[in-house]
């Protein structure tokens, strides 16, 4: 006879619920590394062009986003101590926003400015707010909010602040909503989504994982709160700053904000680490740990473009800009925590009621480890050629880093699928 | 009286259950509930035959903890059959390095 457990047990969200998610983010990494390596001339234009804009979103809003749409639904309960609200909500999330991101890709691809983007848009702002409802209610249902709620009820915001304008500049296109053309507010809808959504959700969700992946009893609610507002008030100036088109010096303060909430994320990590009890980190934490500090590199190249370089070599550092957060920082996460979290998911999938029963593999065996290797090396080296083929203008250089990045996607997509087609072993 | 760091009032059975808990990984940490010091405490009531038992995570927010629970009442169920288990859930006093055994600390590279 069972009695019910007692205590503050963690409810987990259905496997159901969060599986599709990873699934349609691995087939967007895949079809944004082949438009790529179809479309390396990108390097050679000026940003705004229909191939940027399509592989941007698809890395954006079908990689990025639906991965972290994936792996918030799953891990909510952790950060806000309570439980989803609603799978229905999720599942709305997911089916409005699996189909209206091709609809807006393709829309970009073929560059046709009316229906087909708004359409698209559109259904992207439905996900949304079927997300930030069911976020917003799982947090304000728990008795408590801790840092790393707000942090994620703040970038669900961010989110949506992000696909809304960007619904206003897809119309824009056509009606004469705004003041000026759309691409006069790109880098606004740009650092809605990089710092609001990405950076804050990143800081949000690592600060509790990174901790609790490597079995370190560190936590620091004070500097969370800093880097929280560290980050608000750097996007928020950055908003003021841009619409009031003050000169370019003012830049600086936003820059300096995000870099210090990057720095203490960075420090916060170290110290997590410095007093883990488990000692033999595994390969997935040291790429998460490792893309931690790619976050500076985008800074790096955001001081160059505005102080270093005249104005006809920006569009070019501009580009490197996006790559080395969108290619560089986000993938990496996203490479690293795939196979920290997927395989925990297919795990309790599989053997949640059979592990009493004897010896059942353990979840980091329910991918290949070789090929996981092999991924990052082909990784690194596609990210690098592509930076050293994008400053140095050589085309050579940026096909043979698209290639590899196309590569190194694959092996993702297969070390995936191996996660999701696990069956049960006997026991 | 305790075995294994584990607070019991029946050593003899205590050993026993402890058979099929060591079968119980956190999956996680891929170490054995027992090692890992997740188990506090096992109280026999014979007469009754009732099984109370005081258990941890290594954090209150692990997402497997409902998988842990769940296999630690399964696996002291299979051991005591016809006896009522009642698995408690404590984060008091939280669980830290000091509970790991030292078989544990040796696999987690200490």
């Amino acid at each position: 006879m069972f009695s019910p457990l007692i205590g503050g047990l963690q409810k987990t969200t259905d496997y159901r619920v969060v599986l599709p998610f990873y699934f349609y983010a691995a087939i967007s990494f895949l079809v944004a590394n082949i438009l790529l390596l179809l479309h390396t001339n990108i390097t050679d234009v000026n940003y705004f062009n229909p191939y940027t804009l399509a592989i941007t979103h698809a890395m954006a809003l079908g990689w990025g986003t639906m991965i972290i749409f994936g792996a918030s639904h799953q891990l909510l309960p952790v950060l806000v101590e309570g439980k989803l609200d609603s799978n229905t909500l999720a599942y709305l999330t997911f089916s409005f926003a699996a189909i209206g991101i091709p609809i807006l890709i393709y829309g970009f691809y073929v560059f046709n400015t009316g229906y087909i983007l708004q359409a698209g848009a559109t259904l992207i702002n439905v996900a949304v707010i079927f997300y930030l409802i069911n976020v917003f209610s799982s947090s304000f249902k728990s008795k408590k909010r801790n840092v790393h709620a707000w942090y994620i009820v703040a970038a669900t915001l961010w989110l949506f602040s992000t696909t809304f304008f960007g619904l206003l500049l897809v119309f824009n296109f056509t009606q004469n909503i705004l003041p000026q053309n759309s691409v006069s507010y790109l880098s606004i809808h740009a650092h809605l989504g990089l710092i609001g959504w990405f950076l804050l959700m990143v800081i949000g969700v690592g600060s509790r994982l990174i901790p609790m992946f490597l079995i370190s009893k560190y936590t620091n609610d004070k500097v969370l709160w800093i880097i929280f507002i560290l980050i608000n008030t750097s996007l928020i100036s950055f908003i003021i700053f841009k619409t009031l088109q003050l000169n370019t010096y003012f830049y600086y303060f936003s820059i300096v904000m995000s870099l210090i909430a990057i720095i203490l994320f960075a420090n916060h990590c170290k110290k997590a680490h410095k007093i883990r009890i488990r000692k033999n980190v595994d390969e997935q934490m040291k790429t998460s740990l490792i893309s931690v500090l790619q976050m500076i590199l985008p800074i790096v190249v955001l001081i160059i473009i505005l102080s270093i370089l005249p104005n006809h070599h920006q569009d070019k550092i501009v580009l490197l800009y996006g790559f080395c957060i969108l290619f560089g920082w986000i993938t990496a996460i996203i490479l690293g925590m795939t196979f920290k979290t997927l395989p925990f998911i297919v795990w309790n999938k599989v053997y949640h009621k059979k592990a009493h029963a004897g010896k059942t593999p353990a979840p980091k065996e329910l991918f290949s480890e070789k090929i996981y290797h092999l991924m990052l090396l082909i990784y690194l080296i596609g990210f690098i050629a592509f930076i050293v083929g994008i400053i140095f203008t050589n085309q050579l250089i940026v096909k043979i880093g698209a290639a590899a990045l196309l590569i190194a996607a694959i092996l993702y997509v297969i070390n995936t699928s191996k996660v999701f087609l696990h069956k049960p072993q006997k026991i | 009286m305790s075995v294994n760091n584990i607070i019991t009032n029946d050593t003899e059975r205590c050993n026993f259950a402890l058979i099929g808990l060591y079968e119980v990984d956190d999956p996680e940490v891929g170490l054995n509930v027992v090692d890992l010091g997740l188990i506090y405490q096992l109280d026999f009531d014979s007469e009754e035959k009732n099984l109370d038992a005081q258990i941890t995570l290594t954090t209150q927010f692990c997402p497997m903890g409902e998988s842990i629970t769940s296999n630690i009442t399964q696996a002291l169920s299979n051991a005591f059959p016809d006896w009522k288990i009642n698995v408690n859930l404590t984060f008091d006093p939280p669980w830290d390095f000091s509970k790991i055994s030292p078989e544990g600390r040796e696999f987690l590279g200490h």
